[in-house]
């Protein structure tokens, strides 16, 4: 359901802040232009301190950017975009279905029809049968099964997902990738996707934006071009390691870069 | 050793012990404890006057419920306690989630209540004696003071502990401040609350007490004051063994609604 | 025409450069506030008491209690009170604690004793203590040893009890890891026991401060014999309530800073414990 369109374009966003003990003025994002088409599956990837997940709490809202333009494509109801959280994002005094139902809230829907509203969600992320359970009562992949329904439910055009999968344990995490990819499908959402991850930003996505530390820039746009549906098998042939292989030498890069850079502080 | 292990009275206590741990060793220790009292009363080990025995109280409790002269006074305390303690709780709770959820109410008024809850306010009894006479009102004012406070500086200090993250969450999705105070601000809260309410029934009942021992003629701390004065011990442990079950119940009932409210906390449910 | 239609727009907000006394106070927020919110009560007081909005013979203004006061701390007698409240107060505080932390640790390591005293000591810890000033007035009489005995049972009760839970509830997984490097019982106590008892130890000793101070007011209320709840009681009797709140004001400025040093010595005890929220300071 590609209609062309931009569902997100930004330009020149930079964001900078005081630290309050020093007083300095810090740069965590510089200048970063990103174009993300309806129907895409946008992966923002770099190391921790590159502004990734800053730059999705100031598409969500949360943030206020301190120069530069983010349009995001208008939608007939509801919101433009919605928020996976990263961990411990759950409401741990409300049940499944109250987290799920949560949003739909927020947008000002009564509680009983934005419970009725939920249902549908708790089936499609696969918990079926679990409505009535709390937080507590979850494993790490199902919670971020239900923070993932909760972001559905919304029925935004574009989900934002903050390293979501980043608390699992390895398998549950490449389960979950795999369950995001068919529900994505059949969903037909847009999701910019940030992780620190190469192997799961080249798996999900049909673009992978790398991105480089202090001051946080985009240093590499790279297309995808794996077949879809994507099978778990496609992180063990040869194309999908050589993605990976690009990306690592363009991180590894900007490391050395930095270490050599930091050396004459080092020596003095 | 090994013979013993084979008894069957030993087993079946063994049986006993391991179904059900704590209700074992705790009637244990309560039965144990009572008989030891009563046999050094007894025995001779202690003056009578000093502890009095368990069948000493007992027999006082006995007679004085037989010719209603023990009622009254229950009831004046429970009265007292209850009109200060609830109308505390009622003004303290809202209140100190107001202060809480209005960062500069809080910073402002944050110091001032701190101090307030640092004074024993025990010490304002004898102003309030003073301004309320010495009849039931002054009593329930000084309930109400006790509690007050604690319920306020523990209910605020819930609304300051509540979770960033899950206040990012309402905005995340576009919902209300007011949204955000009923649906993450409130039930993130109630715990603190709680512990708040259970630290004020504790003082409230330290102000019945004291209220009573200074000015009253009615009540269970008078009851108390005006049989020590008059050596019968019997008569002020039972006074004191009322207290104590009092609390006790109090703190049972508070932990039931503690229970009620916390389905979702995991710690209590291993 | 259509951009605009077709999108919704999120600005920057540029960040604007302050003035430096508006930067000093938002950095300062907290600890100002705090303090206007403090001088503003004593002067809404004073203003009231002035203006005869509050009533001068039952609260005594701001000023007043200042200068009853300056005039009491002249007196000889005043401070033989304040030697006697804070001689109780001290002797039987550091009984409770000296006898209320080895006894409860002892008490915690065994499963068994604890769970046979629990009874006992939640009864106990239920008990408004108080109540049991008129029994111990029937074992030593009013004088300084009742006092004493009642400021002992308020911190007592409530640090054995903390302490206790604390030992039971000692990490079942360093204990493990103890017990897999075939640890003594000496190391697993001094090492594992102790350290993870005491942030227990101290929060009981927190609520302790309110309850022996508590304790020798209303023990020496009752006693009527010497000490600064003598002097309260003696004021309101003699209808002086700037020298009676003077009193109030000196259990305040105690109930303060012991508290604050229990807290001082808490942060302490729990500087390894990583904060809450360190993720999110970004």
């Amino acid at each position: 359901m590609r209609s062309g369109h931009l569902a997100l374009s930004a330009r020149g966003v930079q964001m900078q802040y005081r630290d309050r003990g020093t007083g300095k003025t810090l740069l965590a994002i510089e200048n970063v232009d990103l174009d993300v088409p309806d129907g895409a599956f946008v992966s923002l990837l770099g190391p921790s301190g590159c502004g990734k997940s800053t730059f999705l709490k100031i598409v969500n809202g949360l943030l206020p950017a301190t120069a530069g333009e983010i349009k995001l494509h208008r939608v007939a109801k509801g919101r433009e975009d919605a928020m996976v959280f990263q961990d411990a994002a759950l409401f741990p005094w409300y049940s499944v279905l109250d987290n799920v139902a949560y949003g739909l809230v927020c947008a000002g829907v009564s509680r009983g029809e934005a419970r009725k509203r939920a249902v549908p969600f708790i089936d499609l992320v696969g918990l079926k049968g679990f409505d009535d359970k709390y937080p507590y009562q979850l494993s790490g992949g199902m919670q971020q099964r239900a923070n993932l329904a909760r972001a559905l439910a919304v029925d935004s055009a574009i989900l934002l997902m903050d390293e979501p999968f980043a608390a699992l344990d390895a398998q549950t995490r490449e389960l979950m990738q795999a369950e995001l990819l068919r529900i994505w499908n059949a969903a037909k959402k847009t999701v910019l996707f940030v992780t620190h991850q190469i192997d799961e930003a080249v798996y999900l996505s049909d673009r992978v934006v790398v991105m480089a530390a202090r001051p946080g820039k985009v240093i590499a746009d790279i297309e995808i071009d794996l077949p879809r549906p994507r099978p778990l098998s496609v992180k063990r042939t040869p194309e999908f390691a050589v993605y990976e292989e690009r990306i690592w030498r363009l991180i590894a890069g900007e490391y050395e870069h930095a270490r050599v850079a930091s050396q004459p502080d080092a020596a003095s | 050793m090994i013979a013993v292990r084979g008894a069957p009275a030993v087993q079946l206590l063994g049986r006993l012990r391991s179904s059900n741990e704590r209700v074992f060793y705790g009637v244990f220790g309560f039965v144990g404890l009572t008989l030891a009292w009563e046999i050094a009363a007894n025995t001779g080990l202690f003056r009578k006057s000093l502890l009095s025995s368990p069948s000493a109280i007992w027999k006082a409790g006995v007679i004085d419920i037989g010719a209603g002269t023990l009622w009254p006074h229950v009831g004046t305390s429970l009265e007292e306690f209850a009109i200060g303690f609830i109308v505390s709780v009622a003004i303290a709770i809202p209140l100190g989630l107001a202060i809480g959820w209005f960062r500069r109410i809080d910073y402002f008024l944050n110091g001032l209540l701190a101090a307030l809850n640092a004074t024993p306010n025990v010490a304002l009894i004898p102003l309030i004696i003073l301004v309320a006479g010495i009849g039931f009102e002054s009593k329930v004012i000084v309930v109400f003071l006790s509690a007050f406070f604690a319920v306020v500086v523990t209910t605020f200090t819930g609304v300051q502990s509540i979770a960033r993250r899950h206040l990012e969450i309402t905005r995340s999705f576009g919902g209300s401040r007011w949204l955000a105070f009923r649906t993450v601000a409130l039930p993130s809260t109630i715990p603190y609350i709680l512990s708040g309410v259970r630290i004020g029934a504790g003082r409230a009942l330290v102000g019945v007490v004291s209220a009573e021992f200074i000015s009253a003629n009615q009540g269970l701390g008078f009851y108390i004051g005006f049989f020590g004065t008059f050596l019968d011990t019997a008569r002020v442990m039972l006074g004191i063994v009322l207290f104590g079950i009092f609390g006790v119940v109090l703190g049972e009932l508070l932990r039931v609604v503690e229970h009620r409210f916390d389905v979702w906390r995991p710690e209590l449910h291993r | 025409m259509t951009e605009t239609t077709a999108f919704r727009v999120i600005h920057a907000r540029a960040r604007r450069r302050r003035h430096p006394l508006r930067r000093w106070y938002r950095g300062n927020e907290r600890a100002i506030l705090s303090a206007a919110g403090i001088v503003s009560f004593i002067a809404a007081w004073q203003i009231g008491s002035d203006a005869g909005l509050i009533s001068k013979f039952f609260f005594s203004s701001p000023v007043e209690i200042a200068a009853a006061g300056a005039l009491e701390v002249q007196k000889a007698r005043f401070w033989e009170d304040v030697k006697i409240s804070a001689s109780e107060l001290a002797i039987g505080s550091l009984a409770a604690v000296l006898l209320a932390v080895p006894l409860g640790i002892a008490i915690g390591w065994y499963r068994g004793v604890s769970l046979t005293f629990d009874p006992w000591l939640n009864f106990f810890n239920a008990l408004p203590r108080v109540a049991l000033i008129p029994l111990v007035v029937l074992w030593v009489g009013l004088g300084f040893e009742m006092k004493t005995i009642i400021v002992f049972f308020g911190g007592f009760f409530s640090i054995i009890l903390p302490t206790v839970e604390g030992v039971r509830t000692v990490d079942r997984q360093f204990l493990d890891v103890a017990r897999s490097f075939r640890a003594p019982e000496r190391l697993i106590f001094t090492s594992l026991v102790i350290p993870g008892t005491l942030p227990f130890i101290v929060s009981g000793i927190r609520l302790a401060v309110g309850r022996v101070l508590a304790g020798v007011i209303i023990a020496e209320f009752y006693a009527q014999t010497a000490g600064l709840g003598v002097m309260i009681a003696r004021s309101e009797a003699s209808l002086q309530s700037d020298r009676m709140l003077f009193g109030v004001l000196i259990f305040t400025v105690l109930g303060i800073v012991l508290t604050e040093a229990v807290g001082i010595v808490e942060r302490y005890l729990q500087r390894w414990r990583p904060s809450l929220d360190l993720e999110e300071a970004a």
